[in-house]
């Protein structure tokens, strides 16, 4: 009997006890029941085992219990119970019947651990669950997902993935990420998105990536590199929104507006011709015609005869010269006019050469040297005429001006630019401008710069009349007494110009 | 009456320094009369006689549209000499452009009295010698 004594304190200290009767009601309780359910044991003994039952557990489950124990076998579960304040414990038992001489159990002892922490933990755990699974959820339906491995290695995709980047999820899983990699981004864009995530640091960026079918989408893109316990990314969580329909309008408004500035930049250059040509007028044509004015108002005043006969020879070569003037700016006027005219594919070594032919007579009575090297760009797509005009000016320029201590030395050099046009540099070792002086003027109708008696100064404006025509350009660097090198842009295209 | 010794025309047009010349002498008021084809000419004349009184002019007309230096650049030169020069010296500019750019940009340089649109009428020559 000692021995039954000892295991009962042991039991009594170690566990929470309580025995009820075949029908449940409480016949025995030990101090840690009491402890744990806040009753006193006169409290419960005679009551129910109901009392502490806390509406938790299903009817069934609790019918099972009783179905097991009525049936004498012992029965092993978690019970939640309600203790005498309304606080709720769980509770590991273990409920033995005792069964009488006709294997009918005439008591029940329960024998129960307190769990309370442990489940109070795992409900925890199991909401939290329950949380990342709605916030899966979530996120599954609002965004594109996809995880990578370390290596970029796809492991997951969710469907909006899928939708938006036209593979099924078969198609994605295992294969790098670059599958959708569009080509739009740089090296070193994509190099620094790696260095960001690699790090364990949060990516945040747009990116433009290309679906299946080759067409393009844009994501706002999140990355999140998931650590392990030394701190690397074990795996890349990318979460992404699709933004192409932004981004399109984006690039339209961009588009839009490169379109509105390059034609604001044209009509302001339109605008500087029509100022530049008003001008012209304004000087050049007005000038002869009030010359001829005030010689009619001479000799009508006049009343030498002899006088009014020199007078009147002096009108002559005035109409002369605002009839010259007058048919210059025609021509130029049908240059300006001319949006019509073609280009012609010109190989330059033979035009010049055929040019040069007209120039032979200077080449050798100066004794000049004139080089060509064209082989960098040897073909420009430009009107015929207007070409052989520009380099006739340029060069007879070239000998007008050449420098008396010097043999004339032209060189005619072409190349292509970086932005696909061609540039022709025409140089000589003349006299040339005072570019600081005349900068603005050089390319101006009736500028002259040199006291040359055939200087008329018309050749330079019709040089940049016909340029800008086919929306090339022209401009000139020059040191006085060194020499003038004229350069031209040729738009070269073999159509026509806007 | 207010007389001039030195009447400076700076043109290049013949017709026009013929002309106005004629128009000149006529209103007899003038002792000499000069005449330089460009800007460049005058200015230098004007450097090398910045120190001698006499051979200055008390007016000048100037012309724009020029050959080699033009009458804005002209000013511009001059307007970098004028202050060594202990003589006050009138600057008309007298141009065919009637282009209000041009007419601005003159009204802008302080050295320049008065613009005159071409022609220029002896009645006007008279004004300007009177408003010396």
């Amino acid at each position: 009997m000692d021995n039954v004594d000892d295991y009962k304190y042991a039991l009594d200290e170690s566990s929470i006890v309580a025995i009820t009767d075949q029908k449940g009601t409480i016949i025995y309780v030990n101090d840690n029941f009491c402890k744990i359910s806040k009753y006193s044991a006169e409290e419960l003994i005679g009551q129910d085992h109901r009392i502490i039952n806390s509406g938790y557990h299903s009817k069934d489950f609790i019918r099972e219990l009783w179905r097991t124990i009525a049936n004498g076998k012992v029965w092993k579960g978690e019970l939640k119970n309600k203790a005498k304040d309304g606080s709720i414990y769980w509770v590991d038992t273990t409920i033995v019947p005792f069964l009488n001489a006709d294997n009918k159990p005439y008591k029940y002892v329960a024998i129960r651990s307190d769990i309370t922490n442990r489940k109070i933990s795992e409900e925890e755990l199991i909401k939290i669950l329950q949380e990342i699974t709605d916030y899966k959820y979530a996120l599954d339906e609002s965004a594109i997902v996809a995880i990578t491995n370390q290596k970029g290695i796809i492991t997951h995709v969710n469907e909006n993935f899928c939708k938006i980047s036209k593979y099924d999820s078969e198609e994605l899983i295992g294969q790098d990420h670059r599958i959708i990699n569009s080509g739009y981004h740089s090296k070193d864009f994509i190099k620094s998105i790696w260095t960001t995530i690699a790090n364990g640091k949060v990516w945040k960026g747009e990116l433009k990536n290309k679906a299946k079918d080759g067409t393009y989408y844009w994501v706002d893109t999140t990355i999140v590199p998931f650590l392990n316990q030394y701190n690397k990314p074990y795996q890349y969580v990318a979460i992404r929104s699709d933004i192409t329909e932004r981004k399109e309008g984006e690039e339209l408004i961009r588009l839009n507006n490169a379109k509105v500035i390059e034609q604001a930049q044209k009509l302001t250059f339109k605008n500087t011709q029509l100022v530049d040509f008003c001008n012209i007028v304004s000087h050049n044509l007005r000038a002869p015609l009030i010359n001829i004015a005030m010689l009619v108002d001479y000799v009508e005043q006049s009343e030498d005869e002899e006088e009014r006969l020199m007078v009147l020879l002096k009108i002559k070569p005035v109409v002369n010269h605002l009839m010259e003037v007058f048919n210059e700016l025609v021509e130029s006027i049908q240059i300006k006019q001319d949006t019509e005219i073609k280009s012609d594919k010109i190989v330059l070594k033979d035009c010049i050469e055929k040019i040069l032919i007209g120039f032979k007579t200077q080449i050798v009575e100066y004794e000049a040297n004139i080089k060509i090297k064209v082989s960098k760009a040897p073909i420009v797509y430009f009107p015929h005429k207007y070409m052989e005009s520009i380099l006739t000016n340029l060069i007879s320029n070239s000998f007008k001006y050449k420098s008396p201590l010097r043999k004339p030395e032209i060189l005619i050099e072409t190349k292509n630019t970086q932005d696909g046009k061609v540039q022709m540099t025409i140089s000589d070792n003349g006299l040339g401008i005072d570019l600081v002086r005349h900068k603005d003027n050089i390319f101006k109708i009736r500028k002259t710069f040199h006291k040359h008696p055939d200087a008329k100064g018309f050749g330079l404006f019709m040089t940049k009349t016909q340029v800008e025509a086919m929306n090339g350009k022209i401009w000139a660097e020059s040191q006085p007494d060194k020499g003038c090198t004229f350069f031209i842009e040729f738009k070269s295209t073999e159509y026509e110009p806007s | 009456m207010n007389r001039v010794k030195n009447f400076t025309l700076v043109d290049d047009d013949d017709v026009f320094v013929f002309l106005t010349t004629k128009a000149i002498e006529k209103t007899n008021l003038v002792d000499l009369i000069k005449v330089f084809g460009n800007g460049l000419e005058a200015i230098e004349f004007l450097w090398e006689n910045k120190d001698n009184m006499s051979a200055l002019p008390e007016i000048i007309l100037l012309d724009l549209s020029m050959p080699i230096m033009d009458g804005w650049q002209f000013l511009e030169e001059f307007t970098k000499l004028n202050p060594k020069i202990g003589k006050k010296i009138t600057i008309v500019i007298c141009s065919s452009s009637i282009s209000p750019d041009d007419v601005m940009r003159a009204k802008s340089i302080s050295e320049v009295s008065d613009y005159v649109i071409k022609p220029v009428t002896k009645d006007k020559l008279i004004d300007l010698i009177n408003g010396l």
